[in-house]
């Protein structure tokens, strides 16, 4: 321990010591001069020109490597830059010089300039690496770029200040984009280049999209004026939406990707919007008429696109369409509505017309909720154009559904057309006459055994429950009741003791006892005379109602009645289904072989006109068991009838009773009486409702309130006629010294 | 016999057998239904009293239940009011 710190004392440790230089270290003069002179510039020509390089690469990159060690760094800069300068400047004049009357070749020589440029310079690059490197990157001058943006610059200023070349190179362009648009073939991938020299150089936005947006607005306000006059809308519309796809694909292949929206948007307004009035006035309500759905479709998209550059004083496209689809469906639904001579067709045709232009919202149009409402809105004001008629149709098409005799119809096609029909009568203002017609029909559907399921039928109040309300179908409801309660009623009458007076005349009684405000029934007492045995029937039938029902009174409605009637002619037995009316004039047959008009008349009792009718529907009918004397289509008070001995028919069982499903001419006209007059009450009603809350009101204000009250259409005479009689009636008085003003009375 | 009758249908409609016809409560006519009602016939029925005086049942109810029990009296006779015992 002791030895080694002793020697450790012995010899102190020896120190490194740095000194520094004794001379400044300096580059060897002319360092950059020399390089530069010798090396580096005839290198950077040689590239120019585009010949090999006289030296290697490395000793090349030794020397920049030296001078930027050397802080030579900012005067190689800006020795290099000047030397590009030169070239560029050279090569831009010589494009200069070449005149662009060929496109191509212009173009092509351009490019060639830019593109051996870009090699150029990748090239120079490699050699001033170390420069580009260092000095550049961390140079303070602000106007020192990395080297490929210096090559830019310079390209750039020389192309744009040499004015006729950057202006040729753009006219260029522009026309043999005009070309393409015609048509011809043209040489996209030099096109799509120089447009990338331009975006490169950033020059595109000025030097090049203004003006070719400029010129797309020309060349499309051109072609859009002679097309929209020469070719049709269908066509033009094919037209415009190619041009729409064509040019959004060319913003894709050749044009930076900013172009395309302004691009877009130009083509469409100029072959869009500044047409969008004229192509509907004269294409739309053809192209509907022909049910042209997918032109349709493709007005309505590029139609659509057009809105954003609509005039600000026009209406939307949109808007405008749908107004037209609503002239259109007037139009055509009022020739429909208007026209006397197809009332039979009509509720067909609506629905045809309705499911057409279903198809046509949802196809064309989207499904756009907007169009659909256009639909019934336009459905709605043409079907009320005409007054009742639309409604009694209808109701009589729900009939005709509801009957028997739609074989070959499953039940849901069935359930269907009963849907559409009630989307036709939701346009209905006049709800009540649909009502009334309704209410006949099914009166006469459950009195005839017509009705052709009872599951349609009550699927069909359902829905008129869910439309209007339970009070708009409480009566419907109420008639199937009393059929049902009418069957419960005849079991327990063919129990009970009377019943046994029916059958000893070997009758099978039935009846329907109806209640009298629910029915759509006569109200006159019928003078028709039974024969006895029918008559023995009613009359215990009526005792054995009364003991069940006290208080009550019964009135027989022989309109409504039915036989089925075993008839023994010479030729074979058959079995007839009359009407209580033939019936009982068939009966007569019994006694005698020839009978004359006024002697049936006097036996019956039935009235002149539906005599008349019976008997036409017995002897002049398909089937004639009567046979009239003198022959003839009509009956006339002094024709006779004969038994037809010589009947036959190639059936046993006969319908003649046709003649009671018919609606005739004075029950058509008794349903609209019972519609105006059901009206009439409620006119009555709203009148004094609102002037028991007003007390005073003048005539034009009670009739606007009245007009806000009432669903169905009224003439102001109406009113007027009503308020009369309610002053008569001592409801209402009129002013003493205004003659324009009632008072309420209590 | 050259026809014979099998079977017959027979339709009828059925009415209040009310001599009097408007009700002597509401006036409104028996063929018609009480203020309350909306729809004529069963569901608004008439009923007697033992002076055979109709009403709407829905009118005399609401006239005897307003009546103390000494009081219920015939709104046309002023006898005492009774239903009658009808089917």
């Amino acid at each position: 321990m002791d030895r080694t710190r002793t020697r450790a004392r012995a010899a102190p440790p020896r120190k490194m010591r740095i000194r520094a230089y004794e001379r400044k270290p300096a580059a060897p003069p002319q360092l950059f001069s020399n390089a530069w002179e010798r090396f580096l510039r005839p290198a950077v020509d040689a590239v120019h020109q585009s010949q090999p390089v006289p030296h290697s690469l490395e000793l090349l990159y030794g020397h920049v490597h030296d001078i930027v060690l050397h802080r030579n760094a900012p005067a190689l800069y800006d020795a290099l830059r000047r030397a590009c300068d030169r070239h560029i400047a050279a090569r831009i004049a010589q494009l200069a010089a070449l005149s662009p009357s060929s496109e191509h070749v212009f173009l092509a020589a351009v490019h060639a300039v830019w593109h051996t440029y870009c090699t150029h310079m990748l090239r120079i690059r490699q050699i001033f690496l170390y420069l580009d490197r260092t000095y550049i990157v961390h140079a303070a001058q602000p106007d020192a770029r990395s080297f490929w943006d210096m090559g830019l610059l310079l390209f750039r200023t020389h192309f744009s200040s040499v004015a006729t070349v950057q202006q040729n190179t753009v006219h260029c362009l522009l026309t043999l984009i005009d070309r393409d648009r015609d048509g011809q073939t043209v040489d996209v991938a030099l096109m799509k280049n120089l447009l990338l020299m331009f975006t490169a150089i950033g020059t595109y936005d000025a030097a090049f999209e203004k003006p070719f947006l400029a010129s797309t607005d020309t060349y499309y306000r051109n072609e859009s004026r002679t097309l929209v006059a020469s070719q049709d809308v269908p066509t033009f519309l094919k037209h415009a939406e190619s041009r729409i796809h064509a040019e959004s694909h060319r913003a894709v292949r050749v044009l930076d990707p900013s172009t395309r929206n302004p691009l877009i948007s130009t083509v469409e307004k100029r072959l869009v919007s500044d047409h969008v009035v004229t192509l509907l006035d004269n294409g739309f309500s053809s192209m509907c008429d022909q049910h042209r759905k997918h032109d349709l479709k493709r007005c309505f998209a590029v139609l659509s696109r057009a809105s954003d550059h609509m005039p600000a004083d026009s209406r939307a496209p949109n808007e405008l369409m749908k107004s037209r689809l609503i002239d259109y469906v007037k139009n055509v639904g009022r020739a429909i509505v208007m026209d006397k001579s197809k009332d039979p067709e009509m509720v067909q045709s609506l629905l045809t017309l309705k499911a057409r232009l279903d198809d046509l919202v949802n196809f064309s149009f989207d499904g756009t909720e907007a169009f659909n409402m256009a639909v019934n809105f336009a459905f709605e004001s043409f079907v009320n154009a005409r007054e009742n008629k639309p409604a009694e149709l209808i109701a009589k098409f729900v009939d005709s559904i509801l009957r028997t005799g739609n074989k070959g119809f499953s039940e849901e096609q069935l359930e269907t057309t009963l849907d559409n029909a009630l989307t036709l009568f939701r346009f209905i203002d006049g709800k009540d006459v649909f009502e009334a017609f309704y209410n006949k029909d099914l009166a006469k559907r459950l009195l005839y055994d017509k009705s052709a399921s009872l599951d349609l039928e009550k699927s069909m109040i359902s829905k008129l429950k869910h439309e209007c309300g339970p009070q708009f179908t409480a009566k419907l409801e109420a008639m199937f009741r009393d059929v049902d309660a009418s069957k419960d009623l005849m079991q327990s009458f063919k129990t009970h003791k009377l019943s046994k007076t029916s059958l000893s005349h070997g009758i099978d009684l039935n009846v329907y006892v109806l209640e009298s405000a629910r029915w759509p029934l006569s109200t006159q007492p019928s003078k028709v005379k039974l024969p006895q045995s029918l008559m023995d029937c009613q009359e215990v039938f009526k005792k054995f109602y009364l003991t069940k029902h006290s208080g009550r009174k019964l009135a027989w409605q022989y309109v409504n009645g039915s036989c089925r009637v075993k008839a023994n002619f010479p030729e074979g037995t058959k079995f007839l289904e009359l009407s209580l009316y033939q019936t009982i004039v068939m009966l007569l047959f019994n006694d005698a072989d020839e009978l004359s008009y006024s002697e049936i008349a006097d036996a019956t009792g039935i009235e002149e006109l539906p005599l008349k009718r019976t008997m036409l529907s017995l002897a002049c009918g398909k089937a004639r068991v009567l046979l009239k004397r003198p022959k003839g289509p009509q009956v006339d008070a002094k024709d006779s009838f004969v038994f037809n001995k010589k009947f036959t028919h190639r059936q046993t069982k006969l319908k003649i009773n046709a003649i009671q499903i018919k609606e005739t001419v004075e029950e058509n006209a008794a349903t609209t009486e019972r519609v105006f007059q059901e009206r009439n009450y409620q006119i009555d009603a709203a009148v004094v409702r609102i002037m028991k809350t007003r007390r005073t009101l003048q005539h034009a204000g009670l009739l606007a309130e009245v007009f806000d009250q009432l669903r169905f259409h009224h003439k102001p005479a109406d009113v007027k006629k009503r308020i009369e009689s309610l002053i008569e009636r001592e409801y209402l008085e009129r002013d003493e010294n205004n003659p324009q003003a009632y008072h309420y009375l209590a | 016999m050259k026809l014979t009758i099998n079977k017959v249908r027979l339709v009828a409609a059925w009415t209040w057998d009310a001599g009097d016809d408007a009700c002597g409560i509401c006036r409104n006519a028996f063929d018609g239904c009480c203020p309350d009602c909306n729809i004529p016939g069963d569901a608004c029925p008439l009923v007697w009293g033992n002076c055979k005086h109709p009403f709407h049942l829905h009118c005399i109810s609401k006239w005897i239940g307003a009546q103390s029990s000494e009081q219920q009296k015939c709104p046309m006779c002023r006898q005492d009011w009774k239903f009658e015992a009808r089917k």
